[in-house]
């Protein structure tokens, strides 16, 4: 007896892919997902030409459903180049959002006999039964190493029946699909056992001990080939007719059908039940009477009930690492959360600019969900914790080597509270260009940072330096409340009314403090801007940036500018890049407030348009970040570009350690705001100055030389220093002093750690 | 002046990247909108930053209405020739006659090889394609007696049955270049496929083309007009004139039309990433330019 295999128990139906009438299939696939199947499958017979071909109907299913599963019952595989069909399948996966699974076989069935005749009739490969094994496991070899876009080589595979030289892999597909393999011979059933993730076969009732004996044979396999026999899911199709007394097997009542298959769940270790027919009446039957029983009856004949989530195969628990307790994720977290050997891993695991290797991340949806993942944050002390929203942070903090992130990207909507008051409550997931866009209808904006990639979350509880600094001030000046999980769980609201201490603290030093779920902002109207890009000669670089910040310092607050330099090339002239945002759409205007900064130094090119906020912040890249490395930044704030911080600037650009320097204006609308109302209190500064270099030292070396004594605070999302003075730069003494006692208040143990600490003040505890 | 007389087609040709996931079938949805004839997407298999096209032209079917679909062209070694026309006549049948086979003989073998396909030379490829068309248009004819057997020398197939039919008569469209494959497309196709940006001399090389395309009709028995001339085209909508689609949308219209009057062109179907330029072609150029050449049909029927 093979017994349970822990597999969830799945359901899924069998329809006749009949081209007659094309619309019933996908009428009986949509209906299959409206009754609650996990899965709906199609025969592949190529040779039918009554059929519809299988790969296309699957295709157009995927277009027409949206939760169903979807599988042959099971591919020709002959007739599909396997490096083809990866592709295929990885194309299908991504667009249907991860709902294709793979069910391979050799064309030649029970089901189907004279396959292999079929598919040599049809223009196919010659194939004996036992080649044709031979050739359908490199067929496996194949997909699995196309879909395996995680590693980058180009793939060779060299077998008897495929040959790959130097194919370029991917696409990586939405979710791991598996890979079932259809059939009964005994030589395919080691197959499953040595590299399948599922054989499907169809019930017999005249042999009904075929199920234990392949089962049998897979499981030998399966340990010769140093893998458990719980790794291969066991699928089984079966057919059968709802009398009202019983009269056989699957011949019957509900109830009779419910003890006919449980003992293929409980002691032939079944997982998925595909029925076949295209009767709605006896799909509907077997849903409703059948599937639900039939679990619960499981779980009582089980010693333990099976689980209601995916298990990770032996492969991906390999590449786990150590000191977390991967099994204790409770079930909220647990199917969402990503390890290094699942598909999505180099889809989450670096940042916009910091490559990143972390042993878990958690994806939770809700803010129960977020006190679940730091309730197991606060059991697994001993590793960094970073808080993930957009992963833009120059800082990096947001990913680590080995530890726990903890992403917040599905908290992600946007909603308009009050109309009338211009207020907005946006998800710390939301990216600023989708903020952008949601507003931009109302004739609204939020200014946020330079960049629409950028995360909500992190940026709006650091400070939030963007186009619109000048004339509306900092995000964080339009932050109405926050709601936030606390570092020991409890759900927090914070504003000028509701822990108002916390919401000082939140704005400036957030993520200290918790993981925020929701914002809530009072934004601005904002027609159309004018858009500015010039490239001036940098010949004379410290000229170039006193004339510029002059010239931004003189202008009306309109006017918000950047500027961005890089070193001396040989033989090239010199060019920095000047942007400009005037929030303003009368061209007079526009022209007017630019053309102080056109004239800081010659020109070589100028593009001025009239666009909205929304079209310049859809600069952003919707593909994963994939950084590799750290990122070697320093930066810091300052009142204004004075000739002898140009000159140390100058230095700095010419010594060849930094390859790009840029400066972002401040002041305006921001020197409105009381220092002491929030706990970012830079408000004197009119510049945010950042240098981006090749290596750590030179740059901590000449940046703490050169720049240092012209500055006064930093802005941490820019910073990869980590040494304890940048904390005292960004938080001057009384700030710290207060956001040391809250700290204290609210995260007493220090679980909010990794992203420049803030240490508890300690002054009154007895116990270190 | 060569003019076939055809209807004119306004279609769409989008990059099928993966990332973002949906960016081609977005496009698609604007086009089919806005009113579009034809959406069309290149097929290169080996690479892997773009949709397998079967996969996306068989999801954007069942996504969109009223518009046709078709490869840009498909690539046929990495595919068997039966199970393009069963594949094709499934995709006629779900999305209601919407389907039309653009298809090529390949190129980038090295990458084909990659990929574990054949390495042909440019002759057996041109030999492999003929062998497909006549297997794919074999397959659709259900009703012939028999099974279908065409014994080539890069595909046989030994008595595979017919069918099904697709649920229209669907257009067989040859990419081609080079004498050879005009001279395939001439005596086989059901319409020529190329792209303008690869004429280094502008459209007025489309007149030899097309004359032996012409010459290997007629030396089949076959109209000259029974192939439709579509051509892919690219361009700029800018305030003020400035070369061939390069300027206002009238211009365009103007130029589009001079392509069909003078070349023969009836389709053409536009390289664009952004729903914008795809909005302006189907709301202003497409209209713009039936009007000047049906008048000027009109006029020189007089």
């Amino acid at each position: 007896m093979s017994g349970s295999y822990g597999h969830r128990l799945e359901f899924g139906t069998f329809v006749t892919p009949v081209n007659a009438s094309p619309d019933t299939p996908v009428a009986l696939a949509r209906r299959s997902e409206a009754l609650g199947y996990d899965l709906v499958t199609f025969s592949d017979d190529p040779d039918q030409p009554a059929h519809l071909d299988t790969w296309t109907l699957l295709a157009w299913v995927a277009g027409r459903t949206d939760r169903i599963h979807l599988a042959a019952n099971v591919l020709t595989t002959p007739m599909r180049p396997p490096a083809l069909l990866a592709r295929s399948a990885a194309s299908l996966d991504l667009l249907s959002g991860g709902r294709l699974e793979l069910a391979l076989g050799t064309g030649e069935s029970d089901r189907a006999p004279g396959g292999l005749a079929a598919v040599e009739a049809l223009g196919g490969p010659a194939l004996e039964p036992g080649a044709a094994v031979d050739a359908l496991g490199e067929s496996v070899d194949v997909v699995r190493a196309m879909l395996d876009a995680g590693d980058p080589a180009p793939v060779r595979y060299r077998g008897e029946h495929h040959r790959l030289d130097g194919a370029a892999g991917g696409p990586l597909p939405a979710h791991h699909i598996p890979i079932w393999l259809g059939g009964t011979d005994p030589r395919l059933l080691r197959l499953v056992g040595a590299t399948a993730d599922g054989w499907l076969s169809t019930l017999d009732p005249a042999t009904p001990d075929a199920v234990r004996a392949g089962n049998k044979l897979i499981d030998e396999a399966a340990r010769e080939a140093g893998r458990g026999p719980s790794e291969i899911r066991r699928l089984l199709n079966v057919s059968g007719r709802f009398t009202d007394t019983r009269q056989g097997f699957l011949h019957g009542p509900a109830a009779g059908w419910v003890e006919d298959l449980l003992p293929l769940v409980v002691e032939d270790g079944v997982g998925t039940f595909i029925l076949i027919t295209d009767d709605v009446a006896t799909m509907e039957r077997f849903a409703r009477e059948v599937a639900p029983a039939l679990r619960e009856a499981a779980d009582r004949a089980l010693p333990a009930p099976l689980p209601r989530t995916a298990a990770r195969s032996g492969a991906v628990r390999a590449r786990r690492r150590p000191g977390i307790a991967y099994d204790e994720l409770p079930a909220s977290l647990a199917d969402r959360a990503v390890e290094p050997g699942d598909i999505d891993y180099s889809r989450v695991k670096s940042n916009y600019l910091r490559g990143g290797a972390p042993g878990l991340v958690l994806r939770p949806r809700t803010p129960a969900e977020v006190a679940d993942a730091l309730a197991f944050a606060r059991a697994h002390r001993h590793l960094p914790l970073g808080i993930r929203s957009g992963g833009h942070g120059i800082s990096g903090r947001s990913t680590n080597d080995g530890g726990i992130v903890l992403d917040v990207g599905e908290l992600n909507g946007i909603e308009v509270l009050d109309e009338a008051r211009r207020l907005v409550r946006i998800g710390p997931g939301a990216r600023w260009t989708d903020v952008a866009q949601a507003l931009a209808p109302y004739g609204w904006a939020l200014t946020s940072g330079d960049y629409g990639g950028v995360g909500v979350g992190g940026l709006a509880t650091a400070a939030g330096v963007g186009w619109l600094a000048r004339k509306h001030g900092l995000t964080i000046d339009h932050l109405r409340a926050v709601e936030l999980v606390l570092a020991d769980g409890r759900v927090a609201r914070a504003s000028e009314t509701e822990n108002p201490d916390l919401f000082w603290a939140v704005r400036g030093a957030g993520a200290n403090f918790g993981v925020v779920t929701a914002l809530e902002f009072e934004v601005d109207e904002v027609g159309p801007v004018g858009w500015a890009q010039f490239a001036l000669d940098a010949g004379d670089p410290a000229g170039l940036l006193t004339r510029w910040g002059a010239a931004v310092e003189a202008a009306p607050r309109d006017l918000t500018s950047a500027i961005i330099m890089g070193p001396p090339r040989m033989g090239q002239p010199a060019v920095a890049q000047v942007m400009a945002m005037v929030d303003s759409d009368d061209p007079a205007t526009i022209v007017a407030q630019l053309q102080p900064l056109a004239d800081v130094a010659p020109g070589y090119d100028q593009q001025v348009v009239i666009t909205s906020y929304a079209s310049v912040m859809a600069n952003a890249s919707d593909a994963p970040h994939q950084a590799q490395g750290e990122p070697i930044s320093r930066t810091g704030l300052i009142t204004h570009l004075t000739a002898e911080f140009a000159a140390a600037a100058a230095r700095l650009l010419t010594s060849g350690v930094v390859y790009f320097f840029h400066i972002r204006s401040i002041g305006g609308a921001v020197t409105d705001v009381d220092p002491d109302a929030m706990a970012w209190s830079h408000r004197g500064s009119n510049f945010h100055v950042t240098a981006f270099g090749r290596h750590r030292a030179r740059l901590d070396a000449l940046w703490d030389d050169l720049l240092t004594e012209h500055l006064s605070g930093t802005y941490l999302s820019f910073e990869t220093d980590l040494r304890p003075e940048r904390l005292t730069e960004a938080f001057p003494p009384r700030t710290l002093a207060r956001l040391r006692t809250l700290k204290k208040r609210y995260d007493p143990d220090g679980l909010f750690r990794d992203n420049f600490a803030i240490t508890p003040d300690t002054a009154s505890r007895t116990t270190p | 002046m060569t003019d076939y007389g055809h209807d004119l087609l306004f279609g769409t040709f989008a990059t099928p990247t993966v990332q973002p996931v949906r960016h081609a079938v977005d496009l698609a949805v604007v086009a089919d909108r806005a009113g579009l004839d034809l959406v069309t997407f290149q097929d290169h298999p080996y690479q892997p930053r773009f949709h397998d096209t079967w996969t996306l032209l068989s999801y954007v079917a069942a996504r969109t209405e009223r518009v046709h679909l078709s490869a840009n062209v498909l690539n046929l070694p990495l595919r068997q020739p039966a199970m393009i026309a069963r594949s094709a006549a499934s995709l006629d049948l779900l999305s209601g006659g919407r389907f039309e086979l653009g298809i090529g003989a390949g190129a980038y073998w090295d990458a084909i090889e990659a990929m574990g396909g054949p390495r042909r030379s440019a002759g057996q490829a041109i030999t492999a394609l003929d062998e497909a068309i006549r297997i794919i248009r074999e397959v659709w004819a259900a009703d012939r007696p028999g099974g279908v057997r065409v014994d080539g020398e890069h595909y046989r197939v030994n008595g595979a049955k017919r069918g099904p039919a697709p649920a229209h008569d669907v257009n067989v469209w040859v990419g081609a270049y080079k004498p050879r494959m005009l001279r395939l497309t001439g005596r086989m196709a059901d319409g020529w496929l190329p792209s303008l940006p690869y004429f280094q001399n502008g459209p007025a090389e489309l007149t030899p083309m097309n004359e032996q395309i012409d010459e290997a009709a007629v030396a089949a028995g076959r109209e000259p007009a029974q192939i439709r001339r579509l051509l892919n085209i690219g361009g700029e909508f800018s305030p003020t004139g400035r070369s061939l689609l390069n300027g206002p949308p009238e211009q365009w219209a103007e130029d589009l039309a001079g392509l069909t009057l003078e070349y023969g062109v009836s389709a053409f179907i536009l390289m664009a990433d952004d729903p914008a330029t795809i909005e302006v072609f189907a709301a202003e150029v497409a209209p713009a330019t039936r009007e000047l050449v049906a008048e000027e049909r009109a006029r020189t029927a007089r």
